[in-house]
Order: C-alpha cells, then sequence, then structure tokens
C-alpha cells in the first residue's frame, strides 16, 4: 500500500493469535481431590452419596483448591485465644490422609530451628482460607522423611509471596533428591516399603543391598490388592461438576 | 460414622443409622401382657419369606407387612399406642433428642482372659513358665470353691448391649437417616434399636417430638435435612471468634 505522503507504510503489527486453551479445561476436570473416592469395604454406598452432598455443599461457599502433596500452603484459622482472632501458618504439605468429611492434610514448617507440623482438617469450619504459594509435585506421595532429613528442606519463609502459576500448565515435578540427617532416622526409609525415590541415600552399597532384604516383589502381581477406581471416579466427577454449576 | 462440627468449632463423631422399612406389627394390651405396660411389636427390614417357616408368618399377615428379619417389643404408654400395619419413619425422632441404642456386639469367639475380662496377665520374662496369660488364681482357700459367674475365658461379644444417653443431631427425611452422637454397639449394617433414653438425666429433653409417631400423611411438609440449633450446617460461612 503506497501512501500519498511518500513516507514507509506504517508498520502494522500482526493480529494476536487467539490461544483456545483446551488442555487446560480437560485437566480441571481431570483432577479430582483423592478424599472422594471411597475406600474399599462393605459399607452402603448411600452413606458416602449423603457425605458427598455435604462436602460439595462446604466446597460452594468456601473455596479448597487444587492441591498435592509437595505444595507450600498458608492456612489461615480461627482461633479463640489468637490476638486478632485468626492464626497463620505456612508450610509444605507433607500428607494428605482421611476419606470423606474427616479428610486431613499435613502442613511442615521450621520456625526458629523447631520444626512444626501441624494437621489440618479440609472441611473443618475454622478454616477461613487456604491460598496455594508455590505449585509443585515431588516424587514421592508421602514426604514424612522430611523429618528426618536437614531442616533446610523444610523451612519456607512465613513471608513468602504467592508463586503465579505459569499459564496453566502442568504442575512442575519438582526433583530434588533431599539429604538426611545422620541415622538412626524414625522410619528405617531405605526398605522398599516405602518406595522413596526423593532421598539421596549417603548409605554404604552393603546396607541398601541388606535393606533389599525385605522387598515383596509379588505384591504388586496381588489381584486382591487391587481397587481400580476409574468407573468411581467417572461417576463422581460427573457428580461434582453437574452440582457445582448450579 | 462421621464428623460434625458444632457453631463453636468443635469437632463431635457420629453414627448414621437408617430406618428401613419399620412397621407395627402388633399390639399387645397390659393384662395380656403381664407387664406394667401395653407393648408394640415392631419389625424392621424387609426379607425373603422363604427363609423361615410358613407358621412365623401369621404376624406379618395379620398385620398386611412383608416379611421382617427383626421383631422387637417396646413398651408403650396408653396414649401411644399404633395401629398396627403403620410405617415408621426416621423423623419419629427430632434433633436435640436423647436416645439409647441396643444392637449385638461384635463376635470375637473364644477369647482369653486378658481380652475378654482385661486382666492383667503375668510378666513376659523374669522365669514365667508357660504363663503369660493366664488367669491365676481363680479362688480362695476358705470359700473352697468358685463362686458363680467368676470371670474366665469364653465367646467374647455377639450379645445385646446398650450405649445410653446418645444425642440426635440431625435427621435426614428423604433417606430415613438419624444422626446419633458417639459409637453404636455392631458391626456396620447391623440391625439396631433405637428407643428413647430410659436415663433420669433426659426424662424432660424431649421437646414436642411428633406423638405418637410421624405420619406421612403429607399434612406435615418436613424439609429434607433437620438440624440442631447447634450444629454448623455447610451453607454458612466459616466459623469466626468475635
Amino acid at each position: 500500500r503506497v501512501s500519498s505522503d511518500g513516507k514507509p507504510p506504517k508498520f502494522q503489527p500482526p493480529p494476536k493469535p487467539v490461544i483456545i486453551d483446551r488442555k487446560t479445561q480437560k485437566e480441571e476436570k481431570r483432577f479430582l481431590s483423592p478424599e472422594f473416592i471411597p475406600p474399599r469395604g462393605r459399607t452402603d454406598p448411600l452413606k458416602y452419596y449423603i457425605e458427598r452432598k455435604d462436602m460439595i455443599q462446604r466446597r460452594k461457599v468456601f473455596n479448597i483448591p487444587e492441591f498435592y502433596v509437595g505444595h507450600v500452603l498458608a492456612v489461615t484459622t480461627a482461633d479463640p485465644c489468637a490476638s486478632e482472632k485468626s492464626k497463620r501458618f505456612v508450610g509444605i504439605c507433607i500428607q494428605r490422609g482421611g476419606k470423606g468429611l474427616g479428610a486431613t492434610f499435613v502442613l511442615r514448617n521450621v520456625i526458629e530451628d523447631q520444626g512444626v507440623e501441624i494437621c489440618y482438617e479440609l472441611y473443618s469450619p475454622r478454616i477461613q482460607a487456604i491460598e496455594v504459594l508455590k505449585l509443585e509435585k515431588r516424587l514421592d506421595e508421602n514426604l514424612m522423611y522430611l523429618r528426618d532429613a536437614l531442616p533446610e528442606y523444610s523451612t519456607f519463609d512465613v513471608n513468602m509471596k504467592p508463586v503465579p502459576r505459569m499459564a496453566h500448565e502442568e504442575i512442575p515435578v519438582n526433583k530434588l533428591q533431599v539429604r538426611m540427617k545422620p541415622k538412626p532416622w524414625s522410619k528405617r526409609w531405605e526398605r522398599p516399603k516405602y518406595n522413596i525415590k526423593g532421598i539421596k541415600f549417603e548409605l554404604p552399597e552393603h546396607k541398601m543391598k541388606a535393606a533389599q532384604k525385605w522387598s515383596q516383589p509379588w505384591l504388586e502381581f496381588d489381584m486382591l490388592r487391587e481397587y481400580d477406581t476409574s468407573k468411581i471416579e467417572e461417576k463422581i466427577r460427573k457428580e461434582l461438576s453437574e452440582e457445582l454449576e448450579k | 460414622m462421621m464428623p460434625i462440627w458444632t457453631k463453636s468449632g468443635e469437632k463431635h463423631a457420629v453414627t448414621l443409622l437408617k430406618v428401613q422399612d419399620c412397621h407395627v406389627l402388633r399390639y399387645v394390651s397390659k393384662e395380656e401382657s403381664g407387664g406394667k405396660t401395653a407393648k408394640l411389636l415392631v419389625g424392621g427390614k424387609n426379607v425373603s419369606p422363604f427363609s423361615k417357616p410358613e407358621s412365623a408368618h401369621e404376624i406379618f399377615k395379620e398385620a398386611g407387612v412383608p416379611r421382617k428379619q427383626k421383631v422387637t417389643t417396646f413398651n408403650v404408654t396408653d396414649d401411644a399406642i399404633i395401629k398396627p400395619g403403620t410405617p415408621l419413619y426416621a423423623a419419629h425422632f427430632r434433633p436435640g433428642q436423647f436416645v439409647d441404642v441396643t444392637a449385638k456386639t461384635i463376635g470375637k469367639g473364644f477369647q482369653g482372659v486378658m481380652k475378654r475380662w482385661g486382666f492383667k496377665g503375668q510378666p513376659a520374662s523374669h522365669g514365667q513358665t508357660k504363663t503369660h496369660r493366664r488367669p491365676g488364681a481363680i479362688s480362695t482357700n476358705k470359700a473352697a470353691k468358685v463362686y458363680r459367674g467368676k470371670k474366665m475365658p469364653g465367646k467374647m461379644g455377639n450379645i445385646y448391649r446398650t450405649s445410653f444417653g446418645l444425642k440426635v443431631w440431625r435427621i435426614n427425611t428423604k433417606h430415613d437417616i438419624i444422626y446419633v452422637n458417639g459409637s453404636v454397639p455392631g458391626h456396620t449394617n447391623c440391625l439396631v434399636k433405637v428407643r428413647d433414653s430410659k436415663l433420669p438425666t433426659y426424662k424432660d429433653c424431649n421437646k414436642n417430638p411428633p406423638f405418637p409417631t410421624f405420619f406421612a400423611d403429607g399434612d406435615e411438609e418436613l424439609p429434607e435435612d433437620l438440624f440442631d440449633e447447634e450444629i454448623f450446617q455447610f451453607t454458612d460461612p466459616s466459623v469466626k471468634f468475635a
């Protein structure tokens, strides 16, 4: 296009690309909080259905964010004894336990050289806010070994600012290998029963071999232990999405 | 069992009891039964009629009701008599009431004296010869006999036991579920008898319950969930202390 002035044509930037986030929608739908999946047992499924109704009610009023073991969370709870009546605790989530309304998660932090672990109930009415400060999964689902690791791995700044989530991508897995304090530990983490991949074992070779004596290689082939939750999960996801949209 | 939170943030454990096809089967008057009050026979949980002989079917035929797995008696005053054949619902109880729950405890089989009666047993070492979980002495020298009722090993469990004074926190009228405070004897999905509490402290606790029972005629329309005043309902925002 030739302008009438004789100057070079004005630069027209290319049109902005329209990003259709199909992956994020799929991923958000795919996450199902582990406390919704009922355990294997002889209880009437009606009980789990009624419990789920209560859980959904609570989730409508109070936002429980998606989080895994290894995330750094800040939890504000109501406390009659504290000044300003609320307490804030920042820590790394080391364990998520319990099913149904009694679901819990344990946060760990080291404050003034003292390791502190607090177990919170997800559905307790005392909890006023749960913020996810840092999103990062670890190699294991249970980080109890942080108790025997060097304290630097469990210290998190209490006034940490939330790290923004990068464009709804997959949650990054931190392949950190943690260094441990000298033995004795609270549990023998080198044994195959715990199946821990996140520790840098600095033990001699013969001790690691001796620990393999307790391995049970037949367990992965045991068919009675299999609990296939895919169908149950789909039903629950449908139910959840229907109820939360209402 | 489920947790339940009060408005002050305290947690209580709660047992869910489902009222499954309960019908009144027969009315036995005071003179007939020979007791102090009239009795009502109530049956619960439908079961196939082929599991028991025909002779036991008479009660159910008279009341016009399918065969029930369990039949219990309730001592009832004359003004609380109900016609046989009426169904009983969970809405018979109201939140804030106190209740006694009876059931057969979990059967543990033949058990030793330490598990059954809580005896201390003997030390594990320091020269004990083959004696670690035995009862020890069973009587004195002067008695020259063993008293009746001496605690000894035997079959433990599978007997009726009652937990008294349990508070009713919540009632679900749609699915007929009663939320009762604390634990209840018996295994999951076992048959249980729920009765108004006999404890003297809870004599005057029943504030206007449905008397004689809740009739689902359609006159009274109850909401799906009935809560006690102190329960934290999940529709409210989080608890805050002033």
